[in-house]
């Protein structure tokens, strides 16, 4: 028996993923099983999920709601370019920081269920914008083409980063992220661009 | 092309337009109803192919065979620097120009498709092989946990860059693609990895 909402929410996550995890069909990932499992009545559950896809969406949403509360905080506190390219490096150390052991699941539903797509778009928006302001900020002197290249790039290379970090270790994402980082330095330092 | 191969295209482009038109998932489309739309019989479908994971992987494959064979003659043909950097950019840009419409289709459901994943495995690690052998060749002097470490860099960007033109139009697919590979360029110059 699960008796507090959270510990409902985070062991119906955790199920969802198991099951996946076991037998790759999503279609397989229903209400009324994991229900079952965590014993308690599909009703107390659906008050909380309407589908499976509910389940990825909402487990989607909560990640990257705690990492974009985190990151404002750090982007309000900045004032200096200095500040400002911080809080752009910040942003991807605690993307791999707060990394689950089941980000590779949480990702590729994320790339196949349809609402998860539609999140993962809009929330893609969302931190093009930010990295776009961060870069104008950071690296002031570029004009406006240059920023929207640039930070297109910069998407481009985060989502590849996304899609082989959550396929390593603990200790290799952290090898990882150093290469990375370096990269990405370099890329908004090039001259070429101005 | 023979008309055994038209019959084939056929399938596989009316299957992926299907899918797009109405935004369905892999499990939602049925071989019976790509065959209505084609005005085909069944058996006629199935004597090419008797799932929809067989036309996905036929179309992963081909995609993969094209870069492949590109890339093996290439290697072969190439004798200096020059060439191994020309061979690396020109792959980029064959894998993007060739993308299909539907490549977001088939990008996203990969992850889901035993075979297609066990395909998208072999190529990654394909890739990773060749890229380190032209980045040697391209990029002399580099030693051989900096060659890893930069191929593996690339791999991730080129990955990123897949997902990026998979779902974009043509015409923004375009507009990415020379940026993208200075980005390659200057990152394979970089001396911080020395």
């Amino acid at each position: 028996m699960v008796n507090s909402p959270t510990k409902l929410k985070d062991k119906a996550v955790k199920r969802a993923v198991n099951n996946l995890r076991k037998d790759k069909r999503v279609e397989a990932i229903n209400l009324g099983v994991i229900a079952n499992e965590l014993e308690v009545s599909l009703e107390e559950l659906q008050i909380y999920y309407s589908s499976g896809e509910d389940i990825f969406l909402k487990a989607q949403k909560r990640d990257w709601d705690s990492l974009h509360s985190y990151w404002d905080k750090q982007i309000k506190k900045s004032k200096t370019p200095g500040d400002y390219k911080d809080a752009f490096d910040v942003f991807f150390e605690r993307f791999v920081e707060t990394l689950s052991d089941d980000a590779d699941l949480m990702l590729e539903m994320s790339c196949y269920l349809p609402a998860c797509i539609k999140y993962r778009e809009r929330n893609r928006k969302k931190v093009r914008k930010k990295f776009r302001s961060l870069i104008k900020k950071g690296w002031p002197g570029k004009d406006d083409k240059v920023i929207a290249r640039q930070t297109e790039l910069i998407i481009i290379i985060f989502y590849g980063f996304v899609d082989r970090v959550v396929q390593l270790s603990k200790p290799e994402r952290l090898k990882l992220l150093r290469d990375f980082r370096n990269m990405i330095n370099l890329q908004l330092q090039d001259r070429r661009f101005f | 092309m023979n008309k055994e191969t038209q019959s084939k295209v056929k399938i596989i482009e009316k299957t992926f337009e299907s899918i797009k038109r109405d935004n369905k998932g892999v499990t939602n489309v049925s071989l019976l109803s790509v065959a209505e739309e084609l005005s085909m019989p069944y058996e006629d479908l199935t004597s090419f192919f008797l799932t929809l994971e067989d036309i996905y992987l036929n179309e992963q494959k081909r995609s993969n065979r094209k870069i492949e064979a590109y890339l093996e003659s290439g290697l072969s043909n190439s004798k200096n620097a020059n060439d191994a950097k020309n061979l690396f950019e020109n792959t980029i840009r064959l894998f993007v120009n060739e993308l299909p419409e539907y490549a977001d289709v088939v990008w996203a459901a990969t992850p889901f498709l035993p075979k297609c994943l066990k395909e998208k495995i072999r190529m990654k690690a394909y890739l990773k092989k060749t890229f380190k052998k032209i980045i040697k060749k391209g990029w002399p002097g580099k030693i051989e946990s900096v060659l890893d470490r930069q191929t593996d860099l690339c791999i991730l960007s080129f990955y990123g860059l897949y997902e990026y033109c998979a779902r974009a139009k043509k015409k923004d697919r375009k507009a990415i693609l020379e940026d993208f590979i200075n980005m390659l360029n200057l990152h394979l110059q970089d001396r911080l990895f020395f």
